[in-house]
């Protein structure tokens, strides 16, 4: 599982690592979401799907990619008996759940990478996590959807034990009911809890699966990719101090875009024109290895580093380049021996 | 931008919207404004920028003249039911009523959205602000923030809930008040992520057209000569930066731009800088 803020190279990082990781015979199957246009181009994915296919040149690679608008309607409705899928098939509401429920779209990537893990067709499958909220959402989804289908919202509305549908009708002596009456109009409510109660049917299969998910996700191996930016390192604070909670111990923090460190005041006498230039990126480098080392000291995490390339990788040479040896990357953690 | 009320700023995560929201408060507050700073989610980007600790629901003062508030919606819910709609008695069960709304806001569209804009919307409203800026959130969501108030008016038919939502409707759309400000890079997917919501945008003319603030631009540094060694590769990623950062300053409508800050360590320092920067775009 590669984590992280939004922004910081996931996707990139994913793709290196799955690349190396089936040239050194693994079967991998890399799962992205929206990737930029060169790298879906380098990965052959321009026209890829949930499937996964077989890259052309790669012998042991396949790409698969996440739909960024699954929702987990298609999960609740699978979970539901025919008349009940039917009903929640044309509600109103699933859309507005959908996008406002925050682990939806989480919980609908993480079933889908179960889903792949669990086919026990590859020796590695790597995931590119979706951006979420933020945080561990993504880890997090299988119990916030069991717990959402699980009727708390519901007892939350009603104030009480669950109703029957007939409750519903009569809520002429419940205070909050009331008071959300009067904001909202009458039948909001009542067609927001008729949906709730159908949804509550599904309980036992999203439960169900919650727990598969959840059983996949802490024999994951988990990375987390930053840049030595504050609001990125920030992200990967909160991913390790909340996931051991939820998942395990991420095995190690990535830092993209690394300067080299004998670029920190590098010897020589240069013209004006040039120092200029050494100034900024010396300053910078300076910067990030003291972000890098200030995390590594605090977390004791094992810190791995990507080069801050001239261009962006553009070919599946370009994407193993990233990760090459001396690079830090625990890849005995992912079962792989170069 | 120190005339506007309201100054909405969001970007694609990992753009610097919250520095730019940060640097923005800063500008306005050394200008002798009242000026109220917002977050709406609990990351502490804000709160970091300001180099303040975590921020609460009551506006603290964080500099004199500026204050800075995160918009909890359970209590903006409650301050709306019990300042706005004048329920009786809402102290006594008002944490259930509270718990009720968020349970109805999962499923009902657009009421979460309305809560936390509502809140900022009349803190704008209020004299005690001349100015209410707004870190809001990344252009993945603001969508839903921006249309909740049209949202409202069509899922509820009458009533005072509904003359809110369109006065909020129309706050937002006016150019008197309201400006976007959408933060970018010069990268490809923070630059296709800000030419899908300008393009949105324009559909849905639900705010005046935004302001594109281009962050982390490279100072156009050449050299006559290409050393060797370290200094030569430095030389040579710079370069080849300001190629890539070229070909997407193009593509974006660039109406401002912001350097790349060289070294900066923290979140204070950083907005420190683009204050002074913001301030002389001005």
């Amino acid at each position: 599982m590669i984590a992280g803020a939004g922004g910081v190279g996931k996707t990139t990082v994913a793709a290196a690592v799955a690349v190396r990781a089936a040239r050194s015979g693994a079967r991998t199957l890399v799962v992205t979401v929206d990737p930029a246009r060169r790298l879906a181009a380098a990965l052959k994915i321009q026209d890829l799907s949930d499937e996964p296919k077989p890259h052309p040149d790669e012998p042991n690679l396949w790409a698969a990619q996440l739909d960024s608008s699954a929702s987990w309607r298609a999960v609740a409705e699978r979970h539901a008996d025919p008349e009940v899928a039917h009903r929640l098939a044309t509600n109103e509401f699933f859309q507005a759940a959908a996008d406002h429920f925050p682990a939806s779209q989480s919980y609908a990537a993480a079933d889908q990478a179960a889903t792949y893990v669990q086919a026990r067709a590859w020796d590695l499958v790597v995931v590119d996590t979706p951006p979420s909220g933020g945080g561990t959402d993504f880890f997090t989804a299988p119990a916030q959807m069991a717990d959402l289908v699980g009727g708390r919202l519901l007892r939350w509305i009603t104030g009480g034990p669950l109703p029957g549908r007939r409750f519903l009708y009569n809520r002429a002596g419940r205070p909050v009911l009331k008071i959300a009456d009067a904001v909202l109009g009458s039948d909001l409510l009542q067609r927001v809890s008729e949906f709730l109660l159908d949804l509550r049917t599904t309980y036992d299969g999203v439960a169900r699966r919650g727990r598969e998910i959840e059983r996949v996700m802490r024999e994951a191996v988990i990375f987390v990719v930053t840049t030595a930016d504050p609001a990125p390192m920030h992200e990967a604070v909160r991913f390790y101090r909340d996931l051991p909670g939820v998942a395990s111990t991420p095995d190690a923090v990535i830092f993209n875009r690394s300067l080299p460190e004998e670029w920190i005041n590098p010897d020589g006498d240069f013209p004006p024109d040039v120092r200029q230039i050494v100034e900024l990126w010396s300053a910078e480098t300076a910067r990030q290895k003291d972000f890098r080392e200030s995390f590594s000291s605090r977390y004791g995490a094992t810190v791995a580093s990507i080069p801050w390339t001239s261009r962006p990788p553009t070919s599946l040479d370009d994407l193993a380049n990233l990760v090459r040896n001396g690079s830090g990357i625990p890849w005995d953690a992912l079962g792989i021996s170069l | 931008m120190l005339d506007d009320r309201l100054v909405i700023v969001s970007g694609k995560g990992g753009t610097g919207k919250s520095a730019v929201a940060a640097g923005l408060a800063l500008v306005a507050q050394r200008h002798g404004l009242r000026v109220l700073a917002a977050e709406m989610d609990a990351s502490g980007g804000l709160s970091a920028h300001l180099s303040t600790s975590e921020l609460a629901f009551k506006p603290r003062q964080v500099l004199p003249g500026l204050h800075a508030m995160r918009v909890v919606r359970s209590e903006a819910l409650l301050e709306y039911l019990s300042l706005q709609l004048r329920i009786p008695g809402i102290g006594r069960f008002g944490g259930g009523v509270a718990r009720s709304f968020d349970a109805l806001s999962t499923a009902a569209p657009a009421i979460r959205e309305i809560i936390t804009i509502g809140k900022l919307l009349w803190e704008v409203k209020q004299d005690r602000w001349d100015m209410v800026v707004l870190d809001a959130p990344p252009t993945g969501q603001l969508g839903s923030y921006l249309r909740a108030p049209r949202s409202i008016t069509e899922l509820v038919p009458t009533g005072r809930i509904r003359e809110q939502a369109e006065w909020m409707a129309g706050t937002l759309v006016d150019p008197e008040i309201t400006r976007l400000v959408l933060v970018t890079l010069p990268e490809e997917l923070p630059t296709s992520e800000t030419m899908e919501t300008i393009g949105w945008l324009e559909v849905e003319q639900i705010t005046p057209p935004p302001l594109v603030l281009v962050n982390r631009v490279l100072p156009p540094l050449t050299v006559a000569k290409r050393p060797q060694g370290v200094a030569g590769e430095m030389v040579e990623l710079h370069s080849a930066q300001l190629t890539e950062q070229k070909t997407w300053l193009e593509t974006l409508p660039g109406d401002l731009t912001l350097p790349y800050l060289f070294g900066l360590f923290t979140p204070g320092e950083v907005s420190a800088h683009l204050s002074d920067l913001l301030e002389h775009l001005d």
